[in-house]
């Protein structure tokens, strides 16, 4: 007797959590609860991607988006507005848009996923580690860089527009 | 039929493992956290002259069970207005990401739930979620000091996370994986990874003491301003849960990803002939650690939030930056020999240690001056 059944069955469970996880991210009213389950989203795309046998890609999935991303998004939560009584859903008036522009971008991503992915995953039971390295140093290295001076780009810029003035100065400013 | 160890059937064996596993590790955490109380009492009295717990049991043994007894059995009180789920998920993703990280925590030679060649990388991830349960926490309760200090959890963990893993980069660097079972065996000898890379474990140290909320950097919950910080609307098992199983728990995680790293985890005297012995020395050695952080704890006072961040981002982060850089460039440069390396990293402690008082005595100046500057017109108003 084999063990076989079982990958199907969690890929299963992982993609009714990825799916549900992310209607409700956009359904519900209660923001706070929609950062919640988008970290619940994330930690089953980490599931899906221990599937594939990249334990690593995993690993910096959770890292990075439940455990600071989300981590963030909270933070910027509890300094907004938030108010107790139920509110109208946000994109009542939008939906038929909406479904429209996601449609449009839905159907070509699942055709040409179905088409094109069609390379056998990396072999399951880790050792992903140095072939990723391997690929981002090499093939990947200036994708990599250019990646990594938009993130400057984006922290330097967020200091810029966040700066506070000089505490001395402000208080010369007040007296004065 | 197939016959796997002790000569049991391997399908029986596969889940049975597990269950033994897990009841393993739940049975460390409970009793871990029963056992860090009282040395946490009986270490802080005898710092402070003290006596410490002594009626119940012999020298006050019993104390922290029938703690621990009394909060189970204690009312589940929730203040009306707090945020209904949340309120009740919070200490569970507090908890669960700790117990998850005993999974690759390797006691000894074949004591270890699994090899996991990523084995560093899942305890650093697991280690980032229990920020998520902090702040949920603290929003959850609906009230302001646990707000802040849910606040306070997020910015103080978040920064500390990244002196951490710059941190245990160099020793991946040095010893060319991310398994806890590999690094441990390449530390065979006398010659530890701590005399190779102690830069990097000091940074480590200061580090993992913020993450896991200990004294001095324990400004999520501390007690003389924000009353219990994001603990304060918990009581009973949720608080237990959160505060002694989780919190003593990540401090014995964080000391046996130094005693793996570092300390070479279970090896010591002895060691090949009897494989067992490896539980005691790196319980041993975890245990020290431990014992170093409540020596801390009641020997330093807390830190203020500027401060915290102002080490962190200006002190920690870029030494840690310099350290990596040191250590890629000579493992680049002297592929066979660890000396260039390890007389760098000693260096960089000389130049750490001996900098702070330095740079502290800078920044009292210009301080000192702009309270002067901004004392100095007031008081010419004033006469």
């Amino acid at each position: 007797m084999t063990f076989d059944f079982v990958e199907p069955v969690v890929f299963a469970l992982l993609s009714i959590g990825v799916i549900a996880g992310g209607v409700a991210v956009v359904m519900l009213n209660r923001i706070t609860a929609a950062a919640l389950l988008m970290a619940f989203t994330f930690l089953c795309m980490a599931g899906m991607f221990v599937l594939l046998g990249a334990e690593t890609i995993a690993a910096f999935q959770v890292l990075i988006y439940v455990g600071a991303i989300t981590v963030l998004i909270l933070y910027g939560v509890m300094f907004t507005k938030f108010s107790d009584g139920p509110r109208a859903l946000f994109f009542q008036k939008q939906t038929p848009i909406a479904a429209v522009f996601v449609a449009a971008v839905a159907v070509p991503i699942v055709i040409v996923g179905t088409v094109s992915f069609t390379s056998a995953p990396p072999r399951p039971g880790g050792g992903d580690l140095p072939a990723l390295a391997t690929s981002v140093f090499t093939d990947f290295a200036f994708p990599f860089e250019i990646a990594s001076v938009l993130l400057l780009a984006a922290m330097v810029g967020a200091i810029v527009l966040t700066r506070r003035d000089d505490p001395e100065e402000a208080a010369m400013r007040r007296r004065r | 039929m197939p016959v796997g160890p002790f000569g049991i059937d391997p399908f029986i064996w596969a889940p049975l493992r597990l269950v033994i596993a897990v009841g393993l590790a739940l049975f460390l955490v409970l009793n871990g956290a029963l056992l860090q109380i009282y040395l946490e009492r009986k270490i802080q009295a005898i710092i402070q002259d003290r006596l410490g717990p002594y009626h119940v049991g012999p020298f006050g043994l019993l104390q922290t069970f029938a703690d621990a007894l009394k909060l189970i059995s204690k009312e589940d009180v929730r203040a009306a207005a707090t945020d209904g789920w949340f309120f009740v998920a919070a200490p569970a993703l507090v908890f669960c990401p700790m117990l998850a990280s005993w999974a690759v925590l390797p006691f000894a030679q074949d004591i270890v739930g699994t090899n996991l060649n990523i084995g560093l990388l899942y305890l650093t991830t697991l280690g980032s979620m229990t920020v998520l349960g902090i702040v949920i926490a603290g929003w959850a309760s609906n009230n302001k000091y646990a707000l802040v200090g849910g606040l306070r959890s997020a910015g103080q963990l978040i920064s500390y996370e990244i002196p951490q893993i710059l941190a245990l980069v160099s020793v991946a660097l040095v010893v060319g994986s991310l398994s806890m079972i590999d690094i441990t065996r390449s530390q065979t000898g006398p010659f530890v990874n701590v005399l190779i890379l102690p830069f990097s474990f000091l940074i480590y140290f200061i580090a993992a003491l913020a993450e896991t909320n200990r004294t001095p950097f324990d400004l999520p919950e501390a007690e003389s301003e924000l009353v219990a910080g994001w603990l304060t609307e918990y009581s009973g098992m949720r608080w237990g849960t959160m505060l002694a199983l989780s919190e003593y728990g990540n401090v014995t995680v964080v000391c046996a990803i130094i005693t793996t790293l570092w300390f070479g985890g279970w090896q010591g005297p002895g060691v090949d002939a009897i494989p067992l012995l490896g539980v005691l020395w790196f319980t041993l050695k975890v245990y020290g650690f431990i014992v170093l952080m409540m020596w801390i704890r009641a020997t330093l006072p807390r830190l203020r939030i500027d401060q915290l961040m102002s080490f962190c981002w200006k002190g920690l982060i870029p030494m840690a930056l310099v350290n990596i850089v040191a250590v890629a460039t000579l493992a680049l440069a002297f592929p066979n020999s660890l000396v260039p390396i390890a007389i760098a990293n000693w260096a960089l402690v000389v130049v750490f240690v001996a900098g702070i008082p330095f740079v502290q005595r800078r920044r009292l100046k210009t301080l000192r001056a702009r309270a002067r500057a901004s004392a100095a017109p007031a008081v010419h108003a004033a006469s």
